[in-house]
């Protein structure tokens, strides 16, 4: 996209391309981003996204730490959704150690990450909507997901950094009368989706915006290793839940939506639907909560066996991946975290070119980073 | 020509159904909380500041190998007689500004009925200094 | 359906709310009439100059110095009090409580703390910025906004300036703010100001063009661009529905048509969501007034609800009667009318996303100022064939 040089007798006019800095201080960038932009007024014609101001080394302190101690540092890469990343460092653990968690754990992680699962797109529908210009949505939202918080609080006694998936199974059992409370929230929540609905998704201004934005094709989206409800928006099946059941996912009865077009749209709309997917899924995983212990036996002090493990699970934003080495000892040789808000955001540089500056928040806001998991 | 009549009814009516549910929440109670003159009530798992009984704790450093920031440190109480350590602390300091508040200590605090380090439901606390931050208990 | 329940300190703000609407009415019913009441003042005032023997001019100089004043006055409580409204009507809509400290009952006195807070704020100049320019643009946003309120009425008779080309005036003195806007967006030497400047322009402009043309359809019929002439023309009954006022929003399909497209036209004049692409806050961190601060940015902040203001306000003179009402005096029907627009604005502001730009433009040219022409051409039609 250029624009044509308009020549006029006897001078040459030039256009000139003009360098904007979106980020790292900047309203919409979900953290600390910095996006370079090249614009041709106010068109696109090249952006390169610049990562690393929230590094925090997480892969390299996972090297000091014990395995039960990292479960700590893990909340802090993807805040959103704190509980998927336990519960991949968990499975990875388990993995090596070969120990089988009791069937409530499993049911317990489940709720727990499907919960969680709806609060962070209940934070993507929340600033999407702030992205784009409408900020009452963002509270109604986060009305929302301080019930969930609220929930976790009771379980796990923490709102954010809940450390409640442990290695073996669970921080601890239910609380008393937590079961009845998580319905009632269910039951509020299915009530407040057709308002989501009238308030953004069916708003016209809304749609405008997003259909035909940030168009990602499934080619593009395979190559670029996109995963999650990117991918899915882009119209390929993928889900780990289904193609890869872990903590007995394959129990559950629930849809995987996909896109068409790999929009924004498209992206935001499986988000959307998603939330749905996941009440259902809690739905049923109370209904079916079994009896029983909720850790297995776990040693004291865990010194896994040597070798290395891959464990992936699907995260609200795509699948999270711990590789880990252990080298026989209390603390883990080293360890890899495939995080994917890191992998997705590489495919801004391509999708971003020919947009307008306004496009690019739209876009960015719905590949739904979070700059913690981004750095790590 | 149809077309475009339906399409203009449609979009007033899809924006109109919009601010007809910002009005409907105008008029319900909000959902906030005035905190400094209402305060909720912690959950019974709450993980607030840890606090310590100095009396109970044997010193076995269990808690200090437990934290991931290693922001607990302690010495054991020697005995000046015997010049043997005893199953009691010196001092007991925790390091507030490193401290994750994750339970791990309080799980693997051995004491009996009570643990020795424990959450608290307090979540108020302020501090001006970075100095008291570094919370310490001294036995007398 | 699982609802929240209304607390007891709900329920007795909601009662206070009450109490305080029914004193102003108490206080409206006893002040009566503006016109009345202000010759009264003014004669005696006029009697005790003439016993002191001060000559006319300097009369003249303190009435027009007081008409300012009293201008200048109302619009920054207007302000504040539309700044605090839609602060608590957004906080409403949102299951909030919005401020709630301030000044004790419902933090009504948190915009007058703001201010302040702005007032004392320092007023910093960027290195590349502009000095002049960046001085300047503030000041030229802010003074059509005030000028405006020479010809615009407060209800029968209350106008400061009674022009015989009042909405021409208002309509040229407006979109000197333009200018303001385009001048911080340049001399803030920021490029995020510089595309909210550029927006802005192309923005304002644009909808200048149908926010007119929509007003054509009343001065054809009403025959005068005196404002308060229109507003006199609505306030006898309709002939053919005795119980509706003959507001020019009550004529069928003219008057929707151009109250819609006035409607639309205002809030994209001033600025607002869903037509805040001037200072679009998550794309252009501010737009045009990114680089300013302190007292700089509380001047672009009054003008933008002067103009709200305004806009509403010349809503209610065109199309909802103007101070035409039963029981209350009319300056107060004129203000509850403007109030209701008001809260029209904020309504918009807090449901809807923010358009593209070239959405924007299409929107403006493609749909609004067709229809604004065929809405003129119906009108002269009926005019005709009446």
């Amino acid at each position: 996209m250029t624009t044509e040089v308009i020549k006029i007798k006897g001078a040459d006019l030039q256009t000139e391309e003009m360098i904007l800095n979106l980020g790292p201080q900047h309203p919409s960038t979900h953290g600390v981003l910095r996006v370079i932009l090249k614009l041709d007024g106010e068109v696109i014609i090249a952006a390169e996204p610049e990562v690393g101001y929230l590094h925090r080394g997480t892969e390299k302190l996972a090297e000091n730490r014990t395995y039960p101690q990292m479960l700590v540092i893990s909340d802090r890469w993807d805040y959103l959704s704190a509980m998927s990343n336990n519960l991949v460092w968990c499975l990875a653990v388990e993995k090596l150690l070969q120990i089988k968690p009791p069937e409530k754990a499993d049911h317990l992680r489940v709720i727990m990450v499907e919960l969680n699962r709806i609060a962070s797109h209940l934070v993507f529908f929340g600033t999407y909507g702030i992205d784009i210009g409408a900020y009452t949505p963002f509270l109604h939202a986060f009305r929302e997901r301080e019930k969930i918080l609220d929930l976790f609080e009771e379980v796990s006694g923490a709102r954010m950094t809940y450390n409640y998936i442990r290695i073996g199974g669970v921080m601890a059992d239910l609380p008393a009368d937590w079961v009845g409370k998580c319905r009632s929230f269910l039951e509020w929540m299915k009530d407040r989706f057709p308002e989501y609905d009238t308030l953004l998704t069916g708003n016209p201004i809304f749609q405008d915006r997003t259909k035909g934005i940030g168009v990602l094709s499934q080619a593009q989206a395979i190559t670029y290793g996109v995963t999650g409800p990117n991918l899915r928006g882009s119209g390929i099946n993928f889900d780990l839940r289904k193609d890869e059941p872990y903590c007995s996912y394959e129990k559950f009865k629930f849809d995987v939506p996909t896109g068409a077009n790999g929009d924004c749209w498209d992206r935001y709309w499986v988000r959307i639907q998603e939330m749905k997917e996941s009440v259902k899924i809690v739905e049923q995983a109370l209904d079916g909560l079994p009896a029983g212990e909720t850790n297995a036996k776990v040693p004291r002090i865990l010194r896994p066996p040597m070798g290395e493990t891959y464990a992936q699970i699907e995260a609200p934003r795509g699948s999270l991946g711990i590789y880990t080495i252990s080298d026989a000892n209390d603390k883990p040789y080293r360890v890899h975290v495939r995080a994917p808000s890191f992998i997705n955001l590489t495919m801004l540089q391509e999708i971003l070119v020919g947009q307008k500056v306004s496009d690019v928040v739209a876009t960015l806001g719905s590949i739904d980073i979070v700059l913690g998991e981004v750095d790590r | 020509m149809i077309g475009y009549f339906t399409n203009i009814y449609k979009v007033s009516a899809a924006l109109l159904e919009g601010m007809w549910v910002t009005f409907k929440w105008m008029f319900r109670p909000s959902m906030t909380v005035q905190y400094p003159h209402e305060k909720l009530t912690p959950p019974e798992r709450f993980r607030g500041t840890l606090v310590f009984d100095k009396d109970s704790c044997t010193a076995c450093n269990l808690c200090v190998k437990a934290c991931p920031t290693a922001c607990i440190t302690l010495e054991p109480y020697v005995d000046p007689a015997t010049n043997k350590r005893l199953a009691k602390i010196n001092w007991y300091q925790i390091d507030f500004g490193k401290c994750n508040y994750c339970r791990l200590c309080e799980e693997a605090c051995p004491t009996k009925p009570v643990k020795s380090v424990r959450h608290s439901h307090g979540y108020e606390w302020a501090m001006t200094d970075r100095k008291e931050m570094n919370v310490k208990w001294v036995r007398p | 359906m699982i609802l929240p329940v209304w607390t007891i300190g709900q329920k007795r703000a909601a009662g206070v709310l009450s109490g305080v609407i029914a004193a102003a009415v108490g206080i409206a019913l006893a002040v009566g009439e503006l016109p009345v009441r202000i010759a009264q003042i003014w004669e005696s005032v006029l009697g005790l100059a003439a016993k002191k023997a001060v000559p006319a001019i300097v009369m003249d100089i303190a009435s027009m110095v007081i008409q300012c004043s009293v201008i200048i006055g109302f619009i920054s409580v207007a302000v504040m009090f539309m700044v605090w409204w839609e602060r608590k009507v957004s906080a409403h809509m949102q299951s909030r409580l919005g401020p709630m400290e301030t000044g004790g009952w419902h933090g009504w006195a948190q915009t007058i703390a703001d201010a302040i807070k702005l007032l004392l704020k320092e007023d910093i100049v960027p290195e590349h910025a502009s000095p002049w320019v960046h001085f300047l643009a503030p000041v030229v946003t802010f003074v059509p906004a005030f000028l405006c309120y020479a010809a615009l009425p407060f209800g029968d008779k209350t106008i400061s300036v009674d022009l015989d080309v009042g909405i021409l005036y208002i309509f040229a003195i407006s979109g000197i703010s333009v200018l303001g806007i385009i001048m911080a967006g340049w001399g803030g030497g920021n490029k995020y100001s510089m595309l909210g400047g550029l927006r802005a322009a192309a923005q304002s402009v644009s909808y200048e063009i149908p926010r007119v043309l929509s007003v054509v359809p009343i001065l054809m019929i009403a025959g005068s661009m005196k404002l308060t002439a229109i507003a006199a023309y609505q306030s006898e009954p309709v002939s053919w529905l005795p119980f509706l006022p003959k507001w020019f929003i009550f004529y069928p399909f003219i008057g929707q048509v151009s109250f819609l497209i006035f409607l639309i036209c205002s809030v994209a004049e001033t600025n607002r969501t869903p037509f805040d692409i001037a200072e679009a806050e998550s794309e252009l961190v501010a737009g045009f007034h990114t680089e300013y601060s302190g007292m700089k940015f509380s001047f672009f902040f009054l003008a933008e609800y002067a103009f709200v203001f305004l806009s509403s306000g010349m809503t209610a003179a065109l199309f909802l009667g103007g101070g035409s009402g039963p029981l209350l005096p009319s300056w107060f029907w004129f203000l509850i009318k403007t109030f209701a627009v008001v809260f029209l604005f904020l309504w918009f502001r807090w449901t809807f996303p923010r358009m593209r730009v070239d959405r924007l433009m299409e929107f403006c040219w493609k749909f609004l100022l067709p229809w604004s022409f065929v809405n003129i051409l119906v009108t002269g039609a009926w005019l005709i064939l009446r």
